[in-house]
């Protein structure tokens, strides 16, 4: 059962074709009789397109320019590009605009409102400039300051605007493909082996 | 699905009608028409073919909201989503719209439905563990509610049976309170795992800890692939390897050609006919049309879940019965349990630092009841167990936002490689069954077809107060003596509310006794024999354990005694 695993077969680093996930689907099916709906196997091919668009969408939906600029910049600090791609890499900042717009219940919306709101207004207070034109380490001080006044509290504005970038971040196909550790179907499970044997990163999930 | 709407009573006649499709429902659609009974199931939902699972391939990235449903979408489910997990996008469409589908609480009380054919089967926990005497006996030897009319060796068989044709994997530990079972070779304990529970047999004299036992296949069966370990059972399985109403028994019924399906078919009463005794058909409401339909047969398995079962029942009035189909004892309604949950302990590891794991593992580790089984083990604070369900992984990015100040390049590398590792586990406790808890038709709100609804009131009392204590500091003793670093304990009481852990049962009890009980040891409605009831409505007592393995069992033994008792004449 374990040539199902992509990972056998495949650098970690790599996408895994679309074919791979299809076609390990339909083999076990096929090896074991299984009848699966041909709306099933299309819906795999059709879901896979629609991702790609997850790219570097820069004109928000929802938020204003400004909110935006913020947003971006504030994601960028949080999830800054290394060795491994940044937050504004993988589209962050779009995917923050249309949680703002459309996903957030209506008093976490008004707490991020509220809080980009505040932040460049300690920022003009500070530095007489909005916060996406101030250097790195302005930007982090201010941040810092932030998330000392959200501790001990719940879903202030620094925890949103943190759990939204991480969670744009880690669930991106390109982060999910290629940072992480993508297995669709493992086909088996190992309870116990080295670490090393997939190069020290999470699973994707 | 043919139009039947609109035939004659004759075309309208089958020799059986099984209403609801889910776990009870599809067994009793099986054995019924495998035995040769021409069998109608109904179905209040839409119909759900094997494969037919919208989200089973979809990742994150392809979920407009990732991880979130939209605000206008979630305010339809504001009940549903009190699980913390039903709600995600990825499993939302299986669970029923509250705004269509109303109920009432006089206490908080979390009903989650799923109205499609297969219903909860597509979506349950798939642990599957046999009740044991200590269960069937304990009722009777602490003189609470009533006796249950079975033993052990009456559902052994069954539970053989229904092991066989379901796939459970798991392994065989010869406890005498948690029987072995028919098992496929039982999944991998990963490396913490089998630490602590080498760790806690030293510190607490042999305690078990096991594997899940789970209805996912370990190996191929009828067809149906084994485990890819994908871990995403909530959203359908399109390999087939757990077992599922629309995987495995609704199949096997449909290949014996006795069976036909009809969804969107809302069973809004059982007829009665006072002179025969007998119940003759039920009477639907058509959810797409709002037609109202009769149809006929000799016998009619109720497995619409424990809730519904009990108001179509409640909701059958007639001259003979007043308050409800079978319900001379006044006992319909009562007794509603649920099993207690949310409470437990994890801690960290500095081991295995070196360690993963591959796959993900739809399931956990169990530590088998070990309260109240003998003298040695008895409690004065409370009665009956539970027993935990836990597991050990690494912390991951999900696990490690709360860190507020922490971000930067460090915070991210940190996120992208696992984390130390994490055991937790949380405990499932036994609720006695209390008359006072219950629920009720409600006829001053109405649903968007005109029937009455339900309204809840059900409580924890003192028992489980005290056994909850216990759930808590055993964890936590547990872990400490296991190793594991910054042990917490948690006990989420208003979380497991009534309902929380979806395992509704008892309010239709099976007993020895008409005046105290609906059914009778083969789950026939006392005064109405040619009508069985086999979903958790059934229950005398809750145990610890998760249900649904029983409810396949005594559906199984129930179908079995309804086509013997027709082919003698005597239904």
């Amino acid at each position: 059962m374990n040539s199902f695993s992509p990972l056998s077969t495949q650098p970690e680093s790599s996408d895994v074709p679309m074919m791979t996930r299809r076609a390990a689907i339909a083999r076990a099916a096929m090896l074991l009789g299984v009848a699966i709906s041909p709306s099933l196997l299309t819906g795999v091919l059709q879901a896979q397109p629609a991702a790609a668009a997850v790219g570097a969408a820069a004109k928000p939906v929802y938020l204003t320019a400004k909110q935006f600029e913020a947003v971006s910049a504030i994601a960028d600090r949080i999830l800054p590009r290394s060795e491994t791609p940044g937050a504004l890499d993988v589209g962050v900042p779009a995917f923050i605009d249309l949680m703002v717009g459309k996903f957030l219940g209506e008093e976490d919306r008004k707490v991020v409102v509220a809080g980009l709101a505040e932040l460049e207004a300690a920022s003009g207070a500070a530095h007489g400039r909005g916060f996406a034109q101030l250097t790195g380490a302005q930007q982090d001080a201010l941040l810092v300051t932030t998330a000392e006044a959200a501790k001990g509290k719940v879903r202030t504005f620094f925890h949103q605007i943190k759990e939204l970038t991480v969670v744009g971040y880690f669930t991106s196909e390109r982060v999910g493909k290629t940072v992480l550790h993508y297995d669709p179907v493992p086909g088996r499970y190992d309870g116990c082996i080295p670490l090393a044997e997939v190069g020290n990163v999470n699973w994707t999930k | 699905m043919a139009n039947i709407q609109g035939a004659g009573t004759k075309q309208n006649t089958y020799d059986a009608i099984v209403i609801g499709s889910g776990i009870s429902g599809g067994w009793a659609a099986k054995e019924l028409s495998e035995k040769g009974l021409k069998t109608l199931v109904l179905e209040r939902g839409r119909d759900v073919k094997h494969g037919d699972y919208p989200t089973a391939t979809t990742e994150s990235w392809e979920f407009a909201g990732r991880t979130r449903l939209p605000a206008a979408e979630l305010a339809k489910q504001e009940k549903q989503a009190r699980t913390g997990y039903t709600t995600h996008p990825a499993s939302a469409h299986w669970f029923v719209n509250d705004l269509e589908n109303p109920y009432s609480e006089e206490k908080r009380f979390d009903w989650m439905r799923g109205y499609h054919v297969g219903g909860r089967s597509l979506l349950w926990g798939r642990q599957s563990y046999r009740f044991s005497d200590l269960d069937f006996e304990a009722n009777a030897k602490e003189g609470v509610a009533v006796d249950w009319p079975i033993r052990y060796a009456d559902i052994a068989p069954w539970y053989d049976y229904a092991e066989r044709f379901a796939g459970i994997s798991g392994s065989l530990e010869n406890l005498p309170h948690l029987p072995d079972g028919q098992f496929l070779p039982p999944m991998e304990m990963n490396c913490l795992e089998k630490d602590v529970k080498r760790r806690i047999a030293e510190s607490f004299g042999g305690r078990p800890m096991i594997i899940g036992r789970v209805a996912n296949l370990t190996k191929e069966l009828n067809g149906r692939a084994s485990c890819q370990y994908r871990n995403r059972c909530i959203r359908g399985c399109p390999y087939g390897a757990y077992f599922s109403s629309n995987a495995a028994t609704l199949p096997a019924g449909y290949a014996t050609g006795n069976l036909t399906l009809r969804p969107f078919s809302i069973v809004n009463q059982i007829i009665y006919d006072k002179d025969k005794g007998r119940a003759t058909g039920v009477r639907i409401i058509d959810a797409e049309t709002n037609e109202v339909i009769e149809f006929h047969a000799k016998v009619i398995f109720s497995c619409a879940s424990a809730v519904a079962s009990t108001f179509i029942l409640m909701n059958s009035k007639s001259e003979r019965f007043p308050n409800g189909l079978g319900n001379d004892s006044g006992e319909l309604g009562h007794n509603l349990m649920d099993h207690h949950f949310k409470v437990g302990a994890s801690g960290i590891s500095d081991g295995f630092a070196d360690k993963y794991f591959r796959g993900q593992r739809a399931n956990g580790i169990y530590i088998p009841r070990f309260r109240n089984l003998n003298k040695e083990t008895a409690r004065k604070d409370y009665l009956r167990g539970f027993g935990y369900q836990g597991s050990a992984s690494r912390l991951d990015w999900a696990s490690s936002i709360k860190e507020l100040s922490h971000f930067g390049s460090k915070f991210k590398a940190d996120l992208i490689a696992p984390g130390p590792w994490r055991f937790g586990m949380g405990a499932w406790g036994e609720c006695l069954p209390y008359h006072a808890n219950r629920l009720t038709l409600n006829p001053a709100l109405r649903d968007k077809w005109g029937q009455p609804t339900v309204t809840f009131d059900c409580g924890w009392k003192e028992n489980e107060y005290a056994m909850r204590k216990d759930m808590k500091a055993s964890a936590v003793e547990m872990l400490e003596a296991a190793g594991l670093k910054n042990v917490t304990g948690f006990d989420d009481v208003v979380n497991s509310a009534p309902g929380n852990c979806i395992h509704e049962m008892g309010t239709a009890r099976m007993g020895r006794d008409p005046k105290t009980s609906v059914l009778n040891k083969w789950n026939q409605v006392h005064a109405a024999p040619n009508v069985f009831v086999t979903d958790g409505a059934c229950m005398t007592s809750a145990a610890c354990v998760n249900p649904s393995l029983t409810y396949m069992a005594l559906t199984a033994r129930a179908c079995d005694q309804a086509v013997s008792e027709l082919k003698k004449g005597n239904l």
